[in-house]
């Protein structure tokens, strides 16, 4: 399918299109455009409109797009049902909803500001929320000291 | 020059090589070895270890190698001081002392785990710092305003708009709502500033300051915090069995004298006469 949202991607507009294209709609391609343009293109390409208001796939009350995702598809794998929570306070300024949410906010605004294309932005993006999803699976019990290898 | 340090790098032998590549040598190679070999192959391939113990460019104290770096070459470039505390905190699990380190260590764990090539880990690593450095040299100061949520402290700042004209007397919401943020900060044990909370709150903080008492009971704000901490700790020595230095420790105060002396203007007792009544089971309600 063809997934249109508003450009200029930082939070969910970039976590959404990870989630889609891993977990929900492998062949997903992702558009972005205009914010006046969303409803008009969507119908114009036949694409699912995403994070904009009065679609299906759009926050509600305090929960953002990723979390819609989440709950319409189901899904229920613990690490992403974390990164959902990082995600929402990184995208809605809560940065008390997790620990991560400041840092993850700081990296995206960060790499919007350096890359200003927006398919280039979500490459980079894809790779942020693979290492996020890898430190949810596998490694976020683990805690860092500078010479934890010399010590074990 | 040629650069080496330990093999699988997470934070600090990621975020030097960034320093040093952005800011203090452009053309620096990185080279990554296993632990026992950093000092003999530095020596073959003339570059210079870092990040290990026993050399120059390492960790001291609490600071790590980043900041030895930022020192060494008098960085005063605002950003990477912001960037220091946040490295320092990710690659010291301290993430209290800056709010983006829980993030970047989850990140760079993640990275690590996704990327077992130590050069190819070291180029996603370089996007990533440059990006920590374009927020925190541009962007620090901004909202993501594009969310449709206000988020709490913009909700008391409108609460404390809208009582200002209101009734004199009566607590207004803001205040009600401060009492709260501040006690939960008490709870967390996070260090509060007047100056932040009055900058959160958008308000001046000569007219905070001002205002305070009125609505606390008549305590300043320092005296309030304090007033709070030793309930907290008052509580800690009834519920738990930590010692009073671990208490003084988690209710915000660096050292023990300061804490006993504070203890002593509240309860008039010292903390160890206090705990040992409690001991003999004599317990008292309320200070």
């Amino acid at each position: 399918m063809k997934w249109i949202t508003r450009e200029r991607p930082k939070i969910d507009r970039i976590a959404c299109p990870w989630l889609i294209k891993n977990f929900v709609d492998k062949e997903a391609e992702f558009i972005f455009v205009p914010t006046d343009q969303v409803l008009s293109k969507a119908k114009e390409l036949d694409a699912i409109p995403f994070d904009i208001p009065k679609v299906e796939y759009s926050h509600e009350g305090e929960f953002c797009t990723f979390d819609t995702i989440i709950k319409k598809h189901n899904i229920k794998d613990p690490a992403l049902l974390q990164i959902a929570i990082i995600v929402r306070g990184a995208d809605s300024d809560r940065f008390d909803l997790a620990q991560q949410s400041a840092g993850l906010w700081a990296i995206s605004a960060g790499l919007s500001y350096n890359y200003r294309n927006d398919f280039e932005m979500l490459e980079v993006g894809m790779k942020i929320y693979d290492a996020l999803y890898s430190w949810a699976k596998y490694a976020s019990d683990e805690h860092h000291t500078w010479n934890h290898d010399l010590v074990v | 020059m040629k650069w080496i340090t330990r093999e699988r790098p997470k934070i600090d032998r990621i975020a030097c090589p960034w320093l040093i590549k952005r800011f203090i040598d452009k053309d620096a190679e990185i080279i990554y070895v296993p632990f026992g070999d950093v000092i003999s192959k530095a020596k073959e391939l003339n570059a210079i270890p870092f990040d290990i113990p026993d050399v120059e460019f390492t960790h001291y104290g609490d600071h790590c190698t980043f900041d030895y770096f930022i020192e060494k070459y008098k960085i005063t470039d605002p950003a990477l001081l912001t960037i220091a505390v946040i490295v320092r905190g990710a690659d010291t699990d301290r993430h209290d002392i800056a709010n983006q380190s829980s993030g970047l260590w989850a990140i760079s764990a993640g990275l690590a785990h996704n990327v077992t090539d130590d050069q190819q880990l070291l180029d996603k690593g370089m996007l990533v710092y440059d990006a920590l450095y374009s927020w925190a040299k541009y962007l620090q100061q901004e909202k993501h305003t594009q969310s449709p949520f206000e988020n709490l402290l913009l909700g008391i700042f409108n609460k404390f708009l809208k009582e200002k004209s209101g009734a004199k007397k009566k607590t207004p919401a803001w205040a009600k709502e401060l009492k709260e943020i501040i006690q939960d900060q008490i709870d967390i044990n996070l260090p509060l500033s007047l100056k932040d909370i009055s900058k959160n709150l958008d308000v001046h903080p000569s007219y905070l300051s001002r205002e305070f008492s009125k609505y606390f009971d008549d305590l300043s704000f320092g005296e309030y915090i304090r007033k709070l901490r030793i309930e907290k700790a008052i509580q800690l020595i009834h519920s738990t069995n930590y010692s009073l230095t671990e208490i003084a420790y988690l209710t915000g105060f660096s050292d023990q004298s300061h804490f006993t002396r504070i203890f002593k203007k509240h309860t008039g007792k010292n903390p160890s006469t206090f705990k040992k009544s409690i001991k003999k089971g004599q317990p008292r309600t309320k200070s």
